[in-house]
């Protein structure tokens, strides 16, 4: 599953991120932790999925940019999480944060190439907060909340595949958009695509490399379960070493006391 | 044995429960993934482009001068983006990507569709009630005319009761320093317009058919979409800022107060007003005609806020020197009513005669038909065809056919933004049956019409002695200046 956003075609209505509030039930009434210098509001833990207004060089091009989880193919906070709070969903291919296994160690608001996760800074017992792309709405077959309210197509869902097709079908068809499907390739490529007729470096957009950032640590990373394993297995080693040696003096000693007795 | 826990026992059940959780992790337990407990209509269950036939909202910017909407009662039933597409004609009328601006026309019917009550007319009331309580300011206040019919159903009065009396009351009590009748400029109006039209008829034919230019909706709507139509609408001013230049400067003059302390305040059936009352054209020497507009429903809770009731106040009069009005002022408020007070007054002026009975009880022009269509016999000028439009999307289509054929065949075409005119205006009371309070808000204008003792607007005393005392004749060079305007070319703000 994925969501094909055409950049051209959003009016900055705001049903998506309306639809998104109701759905995940989040609170309207919190004012935006982080306003940008530009007056955009930044992502926050009532705010799952934002528009972000931008007027091009010459204020002659109005556009609105949805910004929320990319979900990644290769999640970085996924992999960053040590207690698989966050994983990759096979079947949908959304990135979903399951609360009761997060530890709150908010490693994948700092492994994120993005800076999507937010945290509940607010709360007794906090947990991060994230666009989930609709889940469970998705296992059954519905599109995401935010693209079934969507009134002028800026949002499409379907295949990965196939609307890389229709993304590149559409760049073709037409000489106006960048040759660039965002999210294709970006850090090992994203569920979410995005398509322009601005330099996506100009609607703010990272600039991120092709590589996955999980690849980085992958190395070493895959490893650490058999060292671990391996370290627990010496430690026990040690230990019952220690143990025997223990209960080897123990009886010395008291075949030394019955020898004396 | 002490209760106490050592240090070897908290240390056992801290790694005790990591080992727990640990497993618990590793064994594939997940639990519930956060979001997912809210709810949204099932009309937006099924795939992305499954054809619900209603969802969704239309854009409003945050720097919208007439509505604004507030999220949280939102429930994207797509009642806004039909109406601002199919009433209006505006939504889906522009090209994508956008350009320089959301449009929008302020018309406010996406506010009365909203059936949760998510979007409003920018609120002017707290503005009011400070210039209200401020004592160095003369709060001059002004009443439109489709206001007057329909304020009564705010306070659970019948639909179609004629109420401008008790409405002047009313705001008398809630204490603004003097009340004035917008029938009073609009008969105004119908002077400039009506000579200005028979101006074009007679000398300036290129600037012929003559468009109407009342409506502040269908003026931005002309200046997005039919800039090239811009030369043929009417100079004139709307009766709301007519009003307000004659009251910062004849009025302000004759009472000795300084323009600057004066707070002009309009209660209007409109939300587009709100837009224009900021359009830098229509300030007379850097000062703003209007300060406030205040919607009827804007009314309703100013006068509940100060505990006046309309059902037990006094009625009073309109104040003197800008408070009379004639029938054909009051007819504004319906659509037809501008052609037909024109056509009253465009004959008196061509013939020096009072028009004949059945041009003062015009049929053709009345009615909620889309487009209706007229034919005037005014000797000296010759006849004149009329078109009468109200609704926007019913605006597109008949401009879209005078584009197409290259010429018009109405020399004389109206055009209101509202369904029905301003007494379907997006600042009108709600009503479960929005037509049947049309019909009655018609009726009842058209019965102070037939009531009034003065039926055409160049018979009110008050206009003849602003015109004797201030303004000289129609279209001179200081009615140009006070009552005439410019417009701007907003199509490049959407288009290519």
């Amino acid at each position: 599953m994925a969501v094909l956003v055409d950049i051209t075609k959003c009016i900055g209505c705001e049903g998506c991120t309306v639809a998104c509030k109701r759905y995940n039930n989040l609170n309207f009434k919190a004012k935006p932790r982080n306003v940008k210098d530009d007056d955009n509001v930044e992502l926050d833990d009532n705010r799952w999925t934002v528009i972000q207004e931008f007027h091009g060089e010459k204020n002659d091009k109005l556009r609105f940019v949805k910004k929320q989880c990319l979900h990644c193919k290769e999640p970085a906070c996924a992999s960053a999480c040590f207690s698989k709070a966050i994983q990759k969903d096979e079947k949908t291919g959304a990135v979903v944060y399951y609360p009761d296994l997060c530890v709150g160690c908010r490693y994948c608001l700092v492994a994120c190439p993005y800076s999507i996760p937010k945290y509940q800074w607010n709360e007794q017992f906090p947990q991060v907060s994230k666009c989930q792309m609709c889940s469970e709405r998705v296992s059954k077959g519905d599109a995401p909340a935010c693209v079934s309210a969507c009134t002028t197509g800026a949002l499409m869902s379907g295949d990965r595949d196939e609307l890389l097709k229709k993304a590149h079908e559409i760049i073709n068809s037409d000489s106006r958009y960048i040759n660039h499907v965002y999210g294709e390739h970006e850090v090992g490529g994203a569920e979410w695509l995005y398509i322009s007729d601005v330099p996506f470096e100009e609607l703010g957009f990272k600039d991120v490399s092709n590589v996955p950032v999980t690849s980085y640590t992958k190395s070493y990373l895959s490893k650490v379960p058999g060292l671990a394993a391996c370290w627990a297995l010496f430690l026990s080693g040690i230990a019952f070493y220690n143990y025997r040696v223990d209960k080897n003096r123990k009886s010395h000693d008291d075949d030394d006391q019955d020898k004396e007795g | 044995m002490s209760n106490k826990m050592s240090r070897r026992k908290f240390l056992k059940v801290v790694a005790g429960s990591g080992v727990l959780g640990f497993g618990v992790m590793a064994s594939g337990c997940k639990g519930k993934p956060s979001g997912g407990d809210g709810w949204v209509s099932s009309q937006y269950e099924g795939k992305g482009n499954f054809p619900v036939n209603l969802k969704g909202r239309v854009a409003i910017s945050a720097t919208n001068p007439s509505i604004e909407r507030d999220d949280e009662k939102c429930i994207l039933c797509g009642q806004c983006v039909d109406a601002c597409k199919n009433v209006m004609g505006v939504y889906g009328n522009y090209p994508l990507p956008l350009k320089q601006e959301i449009a929008c026309v302020g018309c406010g019917q996406c506010v009365m569709q909203c059936p949760s009550g998510a979007i409003t007319e920018k609120s002017h009331v707290r503005k009011v009630l400070d210039a209200l309580d401020d004592d160095t300011k003369h709060v001059v206040v002004q009443t439109a005319p489709a206001t007057k019919v329909s304020l009564g159903e705010e306070f659970g009065m019948p639909q179609g009761t004629s109420v401008g009396k008790k409405m002047a009351g009313a705001l008398k009590a809630a204490g603004f320093d003097s009340v004035f009748d917008t029938c009073f400029a609009a008969d105004l109006t119908i002077m400039e317009e009506a000579s200005e039209f028979v101006h074009r008829l007679t000398k300036k034919k290129d600037e012929i058919p003559h468009l109407t230019s009342c409506c502040p909706g269908w003026v931005k709507y002309c200046e997005y979409f039919y800039p090239e139509l811009m030369h043929n609408l009417s100079t004139c001013k709307s009766p709301q800022n007519m009003l307000g230049a004659t009251i910062k400067s004849f009025y302000a003059e004759k009472m000795g107060i300084d323009p600057s302390n004066i707070v002009n305040v309009s209660i209007m059936p409109c939300t587009a007003k709100k837009f224009e009352v900021g359009r830098e054209e229509l300030e007379v020497d850097g000062q703003q005609d209007m300060d406030y507009v205040l919607t009827t429903r804007e009314l309703a809770v100013l006068l509940k806020h100060k505990g006046i009731d309309l059902n037990t106040v006094a009625e009073a009069e309109y104040d003197s020197v800008l408070g009379e009005s004639t029938g054909a002022g009051r007819i504004f408020g319906a659509t037809g009513g501008v052609t037909e007070a024109a056509v009253r007054t465009a004959y008196y002026l061509a013939t020096g005669s009072n028009p004949p009975a059945d041009l003062l009880d015009w049929k053709p022009v009345r009615g909620m038909q889309s487009v209706k269509e007229a034919v005037a016999g005014i000797p000296g000028v010759g006849t004149v065809n009329i078109a009468v439009c109200h609704g926007l999307e019913n605006a597109r289509q008949l401009l879209d056919g005078i584009k197409t054929a290259g010429s018009s065949k109405w020399q004389f075409i109206e055009f209101m933004a509202c369904p029905g005119g301003c007494i379907g205006g997006g600042g009108q009371p709600k009503s479960m049956d929005a037509v049947e309070a049309k019909k009655k808000r018609i009726e009842a204008i058209y019965k102070e019409d037939t009531g009034a003792t003065k039926r055409c607007s160049h018979d009110n005393a008050e206009i003849q002695s602003i015109y004797k005392d201030f303004f000289g004749k129609p279209l001179s060079e200081k009615a140009e200046k006070y009552l005439h305007t410019t417009f701007v070319n907003r199509h490049d703000r959407l288009f290519d």
